[in-house]
């Protein structure tokens, strides 16, 4: 894969408006990797969560936008446990669902879910799924 | 004791067997937990965004009217209501910004309160003065684990508990100050005192795969599997946990790891609840077992002496 650093992108409001979003001290991060290693989903995201930090660092909004990874995010809070730093990843994830999701199609509304899921999945799941994935 | 109780929407419906067996077993120890009316959902998940304040309405407003009924705490038994109210709760008291605009919103709310058919909008501020219990905490601080313990007519002895945390009662721990988030006990302690073996597995606190069970489903498989397979691996003849998202993935969905993962051995799954009002006295075949897809039943008749 290949990224491309340039001083537009590093300088851009990407960060700050990802820091506004999330609350988050997104500088903090030296990128220790624990995070990553806690994750869950890590195994099928195509970034890790400390790239996703290195990336909103870098201003990478583009390859954030289209990656995998945000949508994987189950929110369990284990990268936020284990931050040294006190960073809580999930929370970021969460802000870059807000802004891919902008104002456009949901990624997964009520009419993504299937009619058995609706009969028999629990209630807090499908609000949960339409609210984290669609606007 | 009385004790005002949040039920949430998924224990009404999709997970009855949660709250039959959560308030048999309260009362038999002493607790009346009586539901508030008219309660609304609280909207299943903390709402993270710093610029979405609006979507603390619907946790607070939950809070606002127990505290105007004259409560200063509530108990549920769901562990997503639990994690949504009690951090809604704290960004209350902690966050003035979130406070003020909250309780701003809270003011043009012209609907009334069941109980008192006063207005939403009237009357004070919401301060965060209602503290927001869980079940477990409820048995472990108002009525204590020592009483339980004496109240048992079942011991659990020859059960091998696996206790199964998730998420959403232990992190973020800054906030929820449920437990140790990377080695609880509570749980450990729960069974111990119910007269069970606990079956000590490394994967107790991480997550099943929560919503992805519909958005990423594979995902969320390996996930569970990995979970349910540590805890067969580690000697448990079954599982227990009290997050309704849990159960959907660890136990209604076993029906899906059956065939994705040759040799995965179906393994029964409870919750707390069940297993509590089932050592007080209750009957194995009153405990909403019709629920699950891997019938306990055996087991408990096997295992437990009648």
């Amino acid at each position: 894969m290949r990224t491309e650093l340039s001083a537009n992108k590093v300088k851009g409001d990407f960060l700050a408006k990802v820091v506004e979003l999330s609350g988050e001290s997104i500088l903090a991060c030296y990128q220790c990797g624990c995070c990553s290693a806690g994750c869950p989903v890590a195994e099928e995201m195509d970034l890790l969560p400390n790239q996703v930090i290195r990336y909103v660092q870098l201003g990478f909004e583009d390859e954030l936008m289209k990656s995998k990874t945000i949508w994987l995010c189950a929110s369990c809070f284990q990268c936020h446990a284990r931050c040294p730093r006190g960073i809580d990843i999930s929370k970021i994830m969460d802000a870059l669902r807000q802004m891919a999701l902008g104002s456009g199609p949901d990624r997964c509304g009520p009419d993504e879910i299937s009619a058995a899921e609706l009969a028999g999945a629990p209630q807090q799941a499908l609000v949960t799924v339409v609210r984290k994935l669609g606007n | 004791m009385k004790l005002p109780y949040y039920p949430g929407c998924t224990l009404k419906d999709r997970t009855s067997q949660l709250e039959n067996t959560a308030l048999a077993a309260a009362a038999k120890l002493g607790v009346e937990l009586q539901e508030i009316p008219n309660w609304t959902c609280c909207g299943a998940v903390y709402p993270v965004s710093e610029t979405r304040i609006m979507n603390l309405v619907a946790p607070i407003r939950i809070l606002k009217e127990i505290g105007e009924s004259g409560a200063d705490r509530v108990v549920t038994i769901c562990d997503f209501c639990y994690n949504v109210l009690k951090r809604a709760n704290r960004a209350i008291l902690d966050d003035d910004v979130k406070r003020t605009r909250v309780n701003l919103f809270l003011s043009d709310d012209d609907r009334r309160w069941a109980a008192s058919g006063r207005k939403v909008g009237e009357g004070e501020a919401y301060d965060g003065g209602v503290k927001v219990l869980h079940y477990l905490e409820m048995l472990r601080d108002q009525v204590g684990f020592e009483k339980m313990a004496a109240a048992v007519e079942r011991p659990l002895e020859n059960l091998r508990l696996a206790p199964y945390y998730g998420c959403n009662l232990l992190r973020p721990a800054q906030e929820m100050n449920f437990d140790d988030p990377e080695d609880p006990s509570i749980m450990e302690d729960f069974i111990g005192h119910l007269g069970g073996r606990v079956a000590a597995f490394p994967y107790r606190t991480e997550c099943c795969g929560s919503f992805l069970g519909i958005s990423s489903p594979a995902a969320a498989r390996r996930l569970s599997h990995t979970i349910l397979a540590s805890a067969q691996k580690n000697g448990a003849d079954a599982v227990v946990l009290s997050c309704p998202m849990c159960f959907y993935n660890l136990e209604t969905k076993q029906k899906e790891l059956i065939r994705e993962f040759p040799g995965f051995q179906p393994i029964p799954v409870f919750f707390f609840t069940q297993l509590l009002a089932f050592a007080l006295g209750r009957d194995a075949e009153t405990l909403g077992f019709e629920e699950h897809y891997v019938d306990p039943l055996p087991l408990l008749q096997e295992r437990v002496s009648a």
